[in-house]
C-alpha cells in the first residue's frame, strides 16, 4: 500500500460529480466553445426554461400507482400534488438559480407513451421499456448535445453545450411484485416503494446529477426499503428536507447563482503520491490520483456537507489533465470543514465507475479526426492508497 | 439481568442491526437483488470477453449493443458470440446517459447474468448488479470477481467512515463454487 498526500487550501473553484460532457472540438469554435474541457449537464434556468409534463395513464393490472384517494380524479391530483412537490424539493435550495421560475407549468398528458427521444421532459408511469429487468425499478434518459444549435424534436435548439435536451423518467411498469405510494398511500401498503422519494432522486438526474457515495444524500443510488421514504418529509418551512447537503452543495454548484454571497467558499487541493513512482505510466500525464472519493465535513457539527469525485482539472482549450485536483464549491463561508479521501476501493476501472469519471476524456480513437493537441485517455483510477492531510501554505 | 438475559438481549440487538441494514441497502433505480435472486432471473449466466461496442438508434433511443465472446457458460444455453443492449449511448451530436447502465472496454473479461433468449439482443438482469467484473491478482496469480453496483464506497456520516456491500474481490474459485451451489439449488 502507498502512502499519498493530501494537499488542501480554501479557494474559489468549481466542481463536482456531475453527467459530464466534452464539447465537439472538430466543430467551429463558434459551435463547441473551443474547449475540450469536460462540462457538466444542465438544464437552462431562465423563466419557464424547463417543462415537464406527465402521462396519467397508469398501470391498473396490477396496479402500480397506489393512492389514498381511490376516486379517477382524486387519484390523480394526489399523484400531481407528488410530482410538485418532488419538483419544489430542488427548487427551494437557498443560493441557487434553478427556482421554480425556471419551471413552465406541469402538464398532463393522457398519451400512455409519453417518453421518447423528443425534446420534451416527460415522467411515464406506465410505459413499457425494453431497458427494463428484473431489479431495475426506475431509470432516467438524459439527452445533451455536445455543441450549440443542436435540435431534438419540437425542443428549441442548444444554446449552450451540455444542455439537457430531453429528460425523461420511467417507472417499472411491468413488473408484478412493484408497485409505488403516494406518501398519503405509503403507510396503508407497507410493500410498495416511496413514489416521491424516488421520483426525487431521477428529477435529480433529470437535472444533471450522477449519483453519490454520501449514504444520506438524495442522489445515493440505494433508496430506503417499501414502506419508508428518504430523510424528511418536505414541509412549508422546509421543502427542501429530503435533500442531504450533499445535495443542496451539489446543487449550487450546477446552477449557480451569481448574486448569492453565502455559498461562495471552496475547498481545492491535489492528492498527491508520496511516491511518484507510484503513478501509471500509461496513459501518460497522469501526476495525481484518480478517482478519489473526497468528502468535506464541517467542523462544527459534524455534517457531511459534500463529497465528490476527485483527480482531474481542466483549464481552456483542454483536455482534463489527470493531476490529483479535487475541489468542493459552493460552501458556506465562514466555516470551517475537514476532509476526508479514500479510494474507489478495488480493481475498478474507468467504465465501471460514474459518468462523471468515465466520460472527461475523447481521442482519435473514439472520435475520428479529433484533434491530438485536445485528446486525452481516462486512466485507471487509483486503488489502494491511505491519506495524509498536509495544509498548504 | 442474567449472563443468559444479557446475551439474548445482544443478540436481539445484533439482529436488529442486521435488519436496519437490510433496510438501507434498497436501490432507487435497482431493487437490490440477493445472489439467489440474480441466479434465478437468469436466463443464462456466462464468463464473457467484451469484443466491441456500437451505439445505434432504433424506436427513437439511442442503445449501445455491446458484443462479447461466451468463453463459458454457467446457466442456460449461449451461442460463441452474443450481444447485449445497454440503454444510452453517443449517436451523432447527442448523447443519451442513463446513470447505472454499464459500460465494457474491449478486452475486459466479465461475468454476466443475462435474461432474454438467443437470436435477440441479451439484456443484464440489474444491470450494474448483474455485471462482475474480472481482475487478476497480481499477490496470488489467480483471479477476483467485483460486482459493479458493490464499486463506490459508500460514505457513512454517523461512522465517519466509508463502507463497501456486494461481491468484492472474491477469489474466482470461490465464486464459481457459490455460483454452482445456487444453480444447483435452483434445479433440485
Amino acid at each position: 500500500m502507498t502512502l499519498f498526500l493530501v494537499l488542501w487550501s480554501v479557494n474559489t473553484a468549481q466542481g463536482y460529480a456531475f453527467n459530464q460532457i466534452v464539447p465537439d472540438v472538430r466543430q467551429p469554435g463558434s459551435a463547441s466553445g473551443g474547449s475540450a474541457c469536460p462540462v457538466p449537464s444542465h438544464h437552462l434556468t431562465s423563466p419557464a426554461a424547463i417543462a415537464f409534463r406527465w402521462s396519467t395513464t397508469l398501470g391498473t393490472n396490477p396496479k402500480t400507482i397506489l393512492t389514498l384517494d381511490q376516486t379517477a380524479t382524486g387519484s390523480l391530483n394526489e399523484i400531481e400534488q407528488v410530482i410538485r412537490q418532488s419538483l419544489g424539493v430542488w427548487t427551494s435550495v437557498s443560493g441557487t438559480a434553478l427556482t421554480a421560475a425556471s419551471f413552465a407549468p406541469l402538464v398532463r398528458n393522457s398519451a400512455a407513451n409519453l417518453c421518447g427521444s423528443d425534446g420534451i421532459n416527460s415522467i411515464c408511469f406506465d410505459q413499457p421499456d425494453m431497458a427494463f429487468t428484473p431489479g431495475v425499478l426506475a431509470f432516467t434518459r438524459v439527452i445533451t448535445a455536445d455543441q450549440i444549435g443542436i435540435q431534438l424534436g419540437s425542443g428549441v435548439p442548444s444554446t449552450q453545450v451540455g444542455q439537457i435536451l430531453d429528460a425523461d423518467i420511467y417507472f417499472n411498469p411491468s413488473d408484478s411484485l412493484v408497485s409505488f405510494s403516494t406518501p398519503a398511500a405509503l403507510a396503508p401498503s407497507p410493500k410498495s416503494y416511496d413514489l416521491e422519494s424516488i421520483l426525487t432522486h431521477e428529477l435529480g438526474h433529470a437535472l444533471g446529477f450522477s449519483h453519490s457515495a454520501i449514504w444520506s444524500a438524495m442522489m445515493f443510488p440505494f433508496a430506503p426499503a417499501p414502506g419508508t421514504f428518504t430523510g424528511m418529509r418536505p414541509t412549508a418551512q422546509q421543502p427542501d428536507a429530503p435533500l442531504g447537503d450533499d445535495d443542496r452543495t451539489g446543487l449550487r454548484v450546477l446552477y449557480h447563482d451569481p448574486a448569492d454571497t453565502q455559498f461562495v467558499g471552496s475547498i481545492q487541493g491535489r492528492i498527491l503520491p508520496a511516491n511518484p513512482l507510484s503513478l501509471p505510466a500509461s496513459p501518460p500525464g497522469v501526476s495525481g490520483v484518480f478517482g478519489a472519493h473526497v468528502v468535506a465535513i464541517d467542523a462544527a457539527s459534524g455534517s457531511v456537507i459534500a463529497g465528490t469525485l476527485g483527480g482531474w482539472s481542466c483549464q481552456a482549450p483542454g483536455p482534463a489533465q489527470f493531476d490529483g485536483t479535487y475541489e468542493i464549491g459552493a460552501l458556506a463561508v465562514n466555516h470551517s470543514y475537514k476532509i476526508y479521501a479514500e479510494p474507489l476501493n478495488g480493481a475498478v476501472g474507468p467504465s465501471e465507475v460514474s459518468n462523471a469519471l468515465t466520460s472527461l476524456c475523447r481521442n482519435p480513437t473514439t472520435d475520428p479526426g479529433w484533434p491530438p493537441l485536445q485528446s486525452c485517455v481516462v486512466p485507471q483510477p487509483n486503488l489502494e492508497f491511505t491519506t495524509a492531510t498536509r495544509p498548504s501554505p | 439481568m442474567s449472563y443468559k438475559d444479557r446475551r439474548r438481549f445482544l443478540w436481539v440487538l445484533f439482529l436488529v442491526g442486521l435488519a436496519l441494514i437490510a433496510v438501507v441497502a434498497q436501490a432507487t433505480t435497482l431493487v437490490r437483488l440477493r445472489f439467489q435472486d440474480l441466479v434465478h432471473y437468469s436466463y443464462s449466466i456466462a464468463r464473457v470477453r467484451c469484443i466491441h461496442a456500437e451505439s445505434r438508434v432504433e424506436n427513437g433511443e439511442i442503445w449501445t449493443d455491446t458484443s462479447f465472446h461466451v468463453l463459458s457458460h454457467n446457466k442456460g444455453y449461449l451461442p460463441e458470440e452474443i450481444v447485449v443492449r445497454q440503454p444510452g449511448g453517443k449517436f451523432q451530436h447527442l448523447h443519451s446517459h442513463v446513470e447505472g447502465a454499464p459500460e465494457f472496454r474491449p478486452g475486459e473479461e466479465v461475468y454476466l447474468f443475462l435474461s432474454g433468449q438467443p437470436g435477440r439482443q441479451f439484456l443484464i438482469v440489474g444491470w450494474a448488479q448483474g455485471t462482475l467484473r474480472i481482475h487478476p491478482n497480481l499477490r496470488s496469480g489467480g483471479e477476483t470477481v467485483t460486482q459493479d453496483s458493490s464499486e463506490t464506497p459508500v460514505f457513512d456520516p454517523a461512522s465517519k467512515s466509508f463502507t463497501k456491500t456486494g461481491v468484492k474481490n472474491l477469489s474466482i474459485d470461490i465464486f464459481e463454487q457459490r455460483l454452482h451451489r445456487e444453480i444447483s439449488r435452483e434445479t433440485e
